[in-house]
């Protein structure tokens, strides 16, 4: 399969389901009190986050298995960056009181 | 142009939602605006995806660099920040732009280029055919793009109006492919600060949510109302929003608040 085709099923699907999660939470959120909280929503939210980086994760699989090294490599540098972005978020999260 | 640049001051001019809410909404939407656009940019091979990854080096420490600069940067410069790019976006609009030249085949390959595959071909229905390209200036690139990284975790948007000239004028790219590439980066660009912001509890779910909600169902829909109403009188429209919305920005940042909310 090409890299191009398996980017953008990705990329489509991704986008679909992270935008069902969303609208499922906010329809729960309405009418169920146990979803008053929208997880789902915030579920959503972070699997909109996380779709870029699987598509940089994948290409760096589908570039390594092809031995493009060196697309392999730079797409572990952009991976790492990303999760060292992550890794900022949590140690400057805000502590919230109790 | 993506519509991204809009929520940020809709949400603090008229929702008064804190800016750094709004930054953080805004930033999810980037994301969802970008994969919801990409599929189709890449079933039409108008994404260099090679290029694509290497600038993404830049864009995501550029973006780095403005989590961390915003957790220092005082609120009232953001709002100055943001009317500059707001303003800067107008003229941008107001101004044509054109395919830059190619010189395709006369003019010699660059061995960054060469080194990591970068140059290549897209189909053109004008053309009738595959129009091959070559990625010029990538050093160059790649500084802007670390810039166009940081505004756009500073202010939460795509910051397509400081891709547009490293595309432009010092990649060289055909305006087709610059529009796919810098969709397709834009999205992992915005997930690096978005990582960050989500974990440090800046990105409120009633907020962010229904924007980004309204982001991937506008990134399906708009391209095609685009196709209906005239170029011409939207590029207008579009003008005099944003520099209304600049102007309105720049007297936030200097504390003046011309629309009160009603209660």
């Amino acid at each position: 399969m090409k890299l191009e085709h398996l980017l953008a099923g990705l990329l489509r699907y991704g986008s679909w389901a992270a935008s069902l999660v969303i609208g499922l939470g906010f329809l729960l959120a309405f009418v169920d009190a146990r979803f008053r909280d929208m997880r789902l929503v915030t579920i959503g939210i972070a699997m909109f986050i996380l779709l870029p980086t699987l598509r940089v994760f994948v290409m760096l699989v589908y570039y390594a298995r092809h031995r493009d090294y060196r697309m392999a490599g730079t797409a572990a540098v952009v991976f790492t960056v990303l999760i060292t972005g992550f890794v900022i978020g949590i140690r400057t999260m805000v502590r919230l009181p109790g | 142009m993506a519509g991204g640049i809009f929520v940020v001051p809709v949400l603090t001019l008229f929702g008064h939602v804190e800016i750094r809410t709004a930054i953080g909404a805004s930033i999810i939407s980037v994301i969802a605006c970008s994969c919801g656009g990409a599929a189709s940019y890449l079933e039409h091979r108008l994404t260099n995806i090679r290029l694509a990854i290497l600038l993404e080096v830049a864009t995501t420490l550029g973006a780095l660099t403005g989590v961390l600069l915003s957790g220092i940067i005082p609120v009232s410069y953001l709002y100055f920040l943001f009317a500059a790019i707001l303003f800067l976006s107008a003229q941008q609009m107001l101004a044509r732009r054109k395919d830059p030249l190619q010189a395709a085949g006369l003019g010699a390959a660059e061995p960054l280029a060469l080194k990591f595959g970068l140059d290549s071909s897209y189909p053109d229905a004008e053309a009738s055919g595959e129009v091959p390209y070559h990625v010029h200036r990538v050093r160059l690139g790649m500084m802007l793009m670390y810039g166009a990284g940081m505004i756009s975790a500073l202010l939460g948007i795509g910051s397509g109006v400081l891709k547009i000239p490293a595309m432009d004028t010092a990649l060289r790219l055909p305006i087709k492919v610059s529009s796919g590439t810098s969709n397709f980066m834009i999205g992992v660009t915005a997930a690096a600060s978005a990582g960050a912001y989500f974990f440090r509890g800046n990105i409120v779910t009633g907020v962010a949510g229904p924007v980004a909600l309204g982001a991937a169902i506008g990134a399906v829909i708009g391209a095609r109302i685009l196709m209906i109403v005239s170029s011409h009188r939207l590029r207008i429209l579009f003008v005099v929003v944003l520099v209304a919305m600049g102007i309105q920005m720049l007297l936030a940042s200097f504390g003046i608040e011309l629309i009160k909310g009603g209660a």
